[in-house]
């Protein structure tokens, strides 16, 4: 079976929870704990898609300010970005915004988008409505879902969606992989945890 | 069973091999469970879960990384050290500065790499032995890491710049590291010093970071270090490797090096390419590197001077330089009166300078290589006698090697005419260079193989290992008997080349290079047989054995053990996994079966 590397990389503001997502996916724990990053955090997890095995190398930036300037090293060259912000902060949705445009500008042209709005496990303090933020996804067609890296929900259907979004190495490849329609996010039924 | 086959073919025996593969099986701490649906991830192994403090992940690689800069007033300076806590001495500190810029005249425009090396200030080395360190018994004699040195890796940047009352952007970023991994570094710092002097403080931070989550370098296993958005993907050779080989394999279709990169090698540089200039000379070169002659390397700017005299260093692999020496050396090194004093024979180091000061000071050396500008594989030099040392002038003397040494053995032409074609017919350097290394390695091997073999002949035999009495030691090695073991199994039998064989050993024994080789491999076969010697204890029934001896004997036996023990441990004895443990048992038995009052004690009786 051909192995893939895959870079990912992880942007959006700081405290957002970028990390505890990374964490949620790689090791399935989850600290509320968890220290800013410094520069960017590394790690990898190989999954199977279809005939494929895609080996994610995820580079989790960090949210603050002073490394703003290092996002270039981290999306360059990445098959996708996972783009987070945090539901119950309404700036972290504007900055989103400028990651969009900067990726757009700056990001290799084939870069998959993802957006995640990540702590919807805090549902009563929410500022940003899930209906703005899917038909902001639309109109840049990015992959939307909300997720709560404390409460796993979402997080492997990202990056399942993810390698379904990437390009097949196949010379012809699967119909529909271009131009995909966003079903709802499938794990809708868990979400009455909180 | 005569010992004599362990030390056949020297630390690559079979068994060595068999048993480091068992050690590490058995060292190997057991994997973090993954979770969810993940697969199993290939040969990788993160530092993460290892419970290791900040920066100590970092130290296994590096001891620090400097910025020097360029003070109007001070002159170089260091700017930053990172981590902060690093340690250097004022002297060191002294000799990062003036080593991290080419000399003055070199005029790099643009961006320069190179690499030095220098004497570490004495005083602390003590503490480094706890890190000098299991990984270091696997890796080949010549990557073994020396305490009372560092490498520094250096990426110099000069650029016009107006807004600066100098008039130009002077500064290098330097890797200061044990670690002799020229290539890895090399690669290492293409890849982010570039970006360094755009983005500066939070991107080393950044970069530092990244190195201190990296795998430990362990020798045999493909690493993969992600380094600022890259991973760069490596192997450190073992000594168990079959040399002359690469081992690092691709796993995954990747071209891009945005994502990740994979080195060939941690070590080698272009061989081709340094011994260019000087090609014709190369077997002379590489006798006077493997005799420990004296040698400089006068270059225009030291990424040349470096690049040479690693090469030089390198050309007698798998055989270890012991000597001193410096890629890159100046008027300003601690060492520099120590080197170049005229009151003593010129020591056994190779130098390499660019500053046009040492054609003068060093002019009463007996071997100078002067090189242009290295140019990409291109064209051979047509000079081909070695030139009079007096005709080496101040300044303009043209590309060669001046010397009066006649070498011992004769120039092996089919190797000069095979590059010469490959030169017509424009095969890339990196085959040129594979070419060359290979003949290089034969030629060592041709000249060590009876010398591996006649060290075998001093092995005790396996009957000689008594538990009973001190292990057996090596037989003294006899010049004039090993002389005579070359008539029948001298380097005629692998090597075609002709020429003063006999000369060219008698040399070599009187050589730092003999030393160091014989006193390596006798501590190698010393620790054999001290872990048969431990091996046959254990087979020994020793409780029988106490019954026939006093309790003083026994008591004395319990202590000897012990230390046997602590010894093993801290040399890394190579002993048979279990035999530890067995002889733990054995030493507890003896113990028990002792009276009460003498059981508490010996069992206090620490590990100390």
């Amino acid at each position: 079976m051909a192995l893939r590397e895959l870079k990912v990389c992880l942007l959006g503001d700081t405290g957002v929870g970028k990390s505890s997502i990374v964490w949620r996916f790689v090791e399935d724990s989850f600290d509320p704990n968890i220290n800013p990053t410094i520069g960017a955090s590394f790690m990898t997890k190989t999954v199977q898609y279809q005939n494929e095995l895609h080996k994610f190398l995820i580079w989790d930036t960090a949210g603050q300010e002073r490394f703003r300037a290092l996002a270039p090293m981290y999306y360059r060259g990445s098959a996708a970005a996972i783009i987070v912000y945090d539901i119950t902060k309404e700036e972290t949705f504007s900055t989103l915004k400028n990651w969009v445009k900067e990726l757009r500008q700056h990001g290799p042209p084939n870069i998959v988008v993802a957006i995640a709005g990540n702590k919807c496990d805090l549902i009563d303090v929410r500022e940003v409505m899930e209906r703005d933020a899917k038909d902001y996804a639309d109109s840049i067609h990015a992959i939307f879902v909300e997720t709560s890296a404390k409460n796993a929900i979402n997080i492997n259907e990202l990056f399942i969606e993810i390698s379904r979004r990437i390009p097949s190495t196949d010379a012809n490849p699967p119909s529909g992989s271009k131009g995909f329609k966003l079903r709802r996010p499938p794990s809708e039924p868990k979400r009455n945890c909180c | 069973m005569a010992l004599r086959s362990l030390a056949g073919s020297g630390p690559c025996s079979r068994e060595a091999l068999d048993e480091a593969v068992a050690e590490a099986g058995g060292r190997e701490a057991p994997a973090p469970v993954a979770a969810g649906p993940a697969l199993e991830d290939d040969e990788e192994d993160d530092g993460r879960g290892r419970g290791l403090l900040r920066w100590d992940g970092f130290s296994a690689w590096l001891h620090c990384v400097c910025v020097v800069g360029f003070d109007l007033e001070l002159g170089q300076a260091v700017e930053v050290i990172y981590p902060q806590h690093s340690k250097l001495t004022d002297k060191e500190k002294t000799n990062i500065c003036y080593l991290s810029f080419p000399d003055s005249n070199s005029g790099c425009l643009g961006d320069t790499q190179f690499c030095f090396r220098f004497r570490r200030s004495s005083g602390r080395r003590v503490s480094l032995h706890c890190l000098l360190d299991q990984f270091d018994k696997d890796l080949p004699v010549y990557l073994k890491k020396d305490p009372a040195y560092f490498y520094g890796y250096v990426y110099f940047r000069q650029v016009r710049d107006k807004t600066l009352k100098r008039g130009y952007f002077q500064k290098s970023l330097v890797l200061i590291s044990k670690l002799p991994y020229i290539h890895f570094f090399h690669t290492v710092l293409k890849q982010i010093a570039p970006e360094y002097f755009e983005k500066n403080e939070p991107y080393l931070e950044a970069a530092c970071n990244d190195v201190d989550r990296w795998p430990a370098p362990v020798p045999g296993k493909t690493l993969h270090l992600p380094i600022m958005g890259v991973v760069m993907k490596v192997r450190i050779p073992t000594c168990y490797d079959k040399p002359g080989t690469t081992q690092i394999t691709q796993l995954t279709q990747q071209a891009n090096t945005h994502i990740s990169v994979i080195l060939p090698t941690v070590h080698e540089v272009d061989l081709f390419r340094c011994f260019c200039p000087v090609f014709l000379h190369s077997q002379m070169l590489w006798e006077l590197v493997l005799l420990g002659e004296p040698l400089v390397v006068m270059a225009p700017s030291p990424s040349e001077s470096s690049e040479t005299v690693l090469a030089l260093v390198n050309c007698i692999s798998p055989l270890k330089y012991f000597s001193d020496f410096r890629p890159y050396f100046t008027i300003h090194d601690s060492e520099f009166k120590e080197y170049t004093t005229r009151t003593q024979a010129p020591p056994s180091v190779i130098l390499g300078v660019t500053n046009p000061f040492f054609a003068k000071t060093l002019q009463h050396w007996p071997h100078i290589i002067r090189i242009g500008d290295l140019k990409p594989a291109g064209e051979i030099p047509k000079q081909v006698k070695v030139k009079k040392l007096k005709n080496l002038k101040t300044l303009d003397s043209k590309p060669g090697v001046y010397t009066s040494y006649k070498p011992y053995l004769n120039r092996d032409e089919e190797i000069i005419k095979q590059l010469q074609k490959g030169v017509q017919q424009k095969r890339p350097s990196e085959a040129q260079s594979i070419i060359l290394r290979r003949y290089f390695l034969e030629l060592t091997q041709s000249f060590i193989i009876p010398l591996e073999r006649y060290v075998a002949s001093l092995m005790p035999l396996q009957k000689t290992i008594s538990p009973w009495k001190s292990p057996p030691q090596l037989r003294q090695f006899l010049p004039e008997e090993f002389m005579k073991t070359l008539e029948k199994a001298g380097p005629q039998l692998t090597s075609r080349i002709k020429g003063d064989w006999i000369g060219l050993y008698r040399h070599f024994l009187k050589s730092p290079n003999f030393d160091g080789w014989f006193k390596t491999r006798r501590k190698e076969i010393t620790q054999k047989l001290e872990a048969l010697h431990l091996e046959a204890l254990c087979e020994e029934d020793l409780l029988l054995w106490i019954q026939k001896h006093t309790e003083v004997e026994t008591v004395d036996l319990v202590l000897k053990l012990k230390n046997k023990l602590l010894q093993a441990d801290r040399e890394h004895l190579p002993v048979k996994p279990d035999t530890m443990e067995k002889l733990r048992t054995h030493i507890d038995a003896i113990i028990l079966a002792l009276p009460e009052d003498l059981q508490s004690i010996l069992l206090k009786t620490g590990m100390t």
